[in-house]
């Protein structure tokens, strides 16, 4: 198997042109969940700028994460504020589709 | 012929950290049987959620232990997560086991996915809840023969 599976979870912020981007990487899951809430917190309440995830090199999420997910949905659709998710790998949109958090992201993109 | 049983065991602390291991060897086990890269991940997904719920509810005060065996039957892999704490409120309200499929996001509640989750992704999932003594869930998937697969 990839031995490189195990990778830390990193959550890495980058600013341009008014736009947010938050690269994920690694596993999001029960153990990171309390880490990423802390430094997804002052992003999602920063209306100044649009929020973007890129999940790219996300390699699995949980309920958890999907829980944190649509609490930043809410906070951002309340501030009327630019929230979307890029790259998202198969299996993750998998399951946003099967949890049905997924036409929340959709519903970002369209009123964007 | 009687369906040969194979059973592998393993006890961990329940705590978040540990989940991973879970992972890891659910992978090793339904690798070796022969379950596809999509099947596993699935799988991985549904057995989280599932020590989730023994991280999240079962110990309270002290810490203890989590307990998983995986077990094949046949083509099946059947799969138990075993607590002994105090189990109680685990999975949120029996109504709340629901996606957000016709909600409003002002709506939309996080408490219920895990168990809904696990649900979708595996063939059969119970639970079994006894005040005091813990919360038991087996989750079963079965291997799909190949030439059953579309």
């Amino acid at each position: 198997m990839n031995t490189n599976k195990n990778e830390k979870f990193t959550a890495t912020s980058q600013v341009e042109n008014g736009t947010c981007t938050v690269f994920l990487r690694g596993e999001l899951d029960l153990s990171v969940a309390p880490d990423f809430r802390q430094v997804m917190e002052p992003l999602a309440l920063n209306d100044k700028q649009d929020l973007v995830l890129n999940l790219k090199d996300l390699k699995y999420i949980d309920s958890t994460g999907i829980g944190i997910l649509l609490s930043i949905l809410k906070t951002r659709h309340g501030m009327q504020a630019g929230f979307l998710v890029k790259e998202v790998p198969e299996q993750i949109q998998k399951l946003f589709d099967m949890t049905g958090i997924a036409k929340f992201f959709v519903a970002q993109e369209n009123s964007q | 012929m009687i369906d040969e049983v194979q059973k592998v065991v393993i006890s961990l602390p329940a705590t978040a950290e540990y989940v991973d291991i879970v992972r890891l060897n659910l992978y090793g086990v339904a690798s070796k049987m022969g379950f596809s890269y999509e099947e596993i991940e699935d799988m991985k997904v549904a057995i989280s959620e599932a020590c989730n719920n023994s991280v999240l509810y079962a110990y309270k005060e002290s810490n203890g232990l989590m307990e998983v065996t995986f077990e094949t039957v046949g083509d099946a892999l059947s799969i138990t997560v075993r607590d002994e704490g105090e189990s109680f409120d685990s999975w949120g309200m029996a109504g709340q086991r629901q996606g957000l499929h016709n909600k409003e996001l002002n709506e939309a509640q996080i408490g219920g996915l895990g168990f809904y989750l696990m649900q979708a992704l595996m063939d059969e999932v119970s639970v079994e809840n006894e005040a005091g003594k813990g919360t038991k869930v087996v989750m079963t998937r079965r291997l799909m023969k190949s030439e059953e697969k579309v």
